[in-house]
């Protein structure tokens, strides 16, 4: 009997320990800051349904948790994710150019259509935040309806618009607040692939020699350090048959692979440099951080994190058309 | 009879599993352009193709010129890539298998050669010389700081 009574006990004492360190634990608790919803995303109300219901509790100034997500140690992870999530794409802070907000649908749509978003994480615990096909469907319609708005034009004033860094005119090496350096080199450098896209652009895409040996090897995870690529974009001119040519230079995107330098970017270097002036993209050394990768890390995985990858074909027939 | 049925049905399985482009079949290419310099691409939304054009110096330089017919010594390459939507990124395109590579050359005197190979490796349509050589001629090279 006084065995039992001495064991009845210590499980008291146990629970109460941990009822004491879970209680504990709420006075650590960091909550999120209070945001204003600065400009709304506007888009047709089935389209905003859709992300309300699915995207706005990480990526708005006003999420709409669950208890159990305001309870820690739950809380600290979800309170990271928002944080993170808001700095790539904020839904109450959507201050961005048709141009813009069509490339942040095509980026909504690529995220979905792929599953990779809502995280599976998230909706293990909010099921009803899973995005249907035919959810997709309406973020899909919406979004190719964009395409046709828009024109090149827009580009082009997007990127004078960002010509903003003046002592770039005059300094000889143009280099991304990030440390990539603009090189004329890529223009003798192999083109690993063509592409378009949705904004009208023709793309080249060069790779130096590791790069390229990378690509013929699907040296992918990781890409070897040293190996950079190049994306020439353009605006497309179209000829009179239809064909289309590029047209005005719009910029030059580089990825620089160094593992250590460039760790929390899976180890690229990202840059962009615009227009005539080759203006560099970005204001902070971790600019990369809080736009390309989200997308690269996503979408591209399976390459390395570079989309412009050609795809895989028959080398033997390859072969016998070279000879 | 049993024997024969183990054969002829050890026959159906093994030939089944070959398959004519298996993954391990498929690879990623990258054309090696040589001393030839990127000169510029191009999109045929029609036929789904994407090419780009390469050449030397004095292709180039005709180019530049916007010459009816190329330089002396001239020698230009044109690569032609079937595109696809890029299956990583809705609203791309990406390179997709070889078509053809077609060769512009002028030798010394300035007589003009045209050389076309395709996947087939088929003379019955052999594109027009003439034809192809206005073809090439329209091209630009690129501009870009």
């Amino acid at each position: 009997m006084k065995a039992i009574k001495k064991k009845n006990t210590r499980v008291l004492i146990a629970l109460l320990t941990v009822l004491g360190v879970f209680v504990g634990l709420q006075f650590l608790n960091d909550p999120l800051e209070e945001k204003t919803i600065v400009n709304k995303i506007e888009a047709p109300r089935e389209v905003v349904s859709i992300l309300e219901n699915s995207c706005f509790n990480c990526h708005s100034n006003r999420p709409n948790l669950s208890w159990f997500d305001q309870i820690a140690p739950i809380s600290w992870v979800v309170n990271k994710d928002i944080r993170r999530a808001r700095e790539v794409l904020n839904f109450s802070e959507w201050n961005y150019s048709d141009v813009d907000h069509q490339g942040k649908m095509y980026a909504i749509l690529n995220m979905v259509q792929s599953r990779k978003m809502p995280l599976d994480k998230y909706t293990l615990l909010h099921p009803s935040a899973k995005v249907t096909p035919e959810q997709i469907e309406i973020i899909r319609k919406y979004t190719l309806s964009l395409t046709d708005k828009q024109t090149a034009v827009d580009q082009e004033n997007k990127i004078h618009r960002d010509l903003n860094l003046p002592e770039n005119k005059t300094s000889k090496v143009i280099v991304s607040p990030n440390g990539v350096k603009y090189t004329d080199d890529f223009k003798q450098w192999n083109a690993i692939s063509t592409s378009t896209f949705f904004d009208r652009s023709i793309r080249v895409i060069y790779g130096n020699d590791i790069a390229v040996k990378a690509v013929e090897n699907d040296d992918f995870h990781p890409w070897p350090d040293g190996s950079i690529v190049v994306k020439s974009v353009w605006k497309q001119k179209e000829l009179a048959d239809g064909e289309i040519r590029p047209g005005e230079f719009i910029n030059a995107q580089f990825m620089v692979k160094d593992s250590k330098k460039y760790a929390d970017t899976e180890g690229w270097g990202f840059a962009k440099f615009s227009g005539k002036e080759l203006v560099p993209t970005g204001k902070t050394a971790s600019f990369a951080k809080e736009s390309c990768i989200a997308c690269h890390r996503q979408l591209a995985e399976k390459t390395g994190y570079l989309f412009d990858v050609p795809m895989k074909i028959n080398k033997e027939r390859l072969i016998q058309l070279l000879k | 009879m049993k024997k024969l049925l183990f054969v002829l049905t050890s026959i159906c399985v093994l030939t089944s599993c070959k398959t004519e482009n298996t993954e391990t079949d498929l690879h990623r290419v990258v054309f090696d352009s040589g001393d030839l310099e990127f000169i510029s691409s191009s999109v045929n939304p029609k036929n789904e193709t994407s090419s780009i054009l390469y050449g030397n110096k004095e292709a180039i330089l005709s180019l530049s010129n916007q010459n009816v017919q190329p330089i002396k010594g001239s020698k230009f390459k044109l690569v032609t890539w079937k595109y696809h939507e890029n299956p990583q990124y809705i609203g791309g395109t990406i390179t997709g298998e070889f078509v053809s590579i077609e060769t512009l050359t002028t030798d010394k005197t300035g007589n003009v050669f045209y050389q076309f190979t395709d996947d087939s490796k088929s003379d019955n349509n052999p594109p027009d010389k003439e034809e192809r050589v206005r073809y090439f001629m329209s091209y630009l090279p690129v501009e870009r700081p």
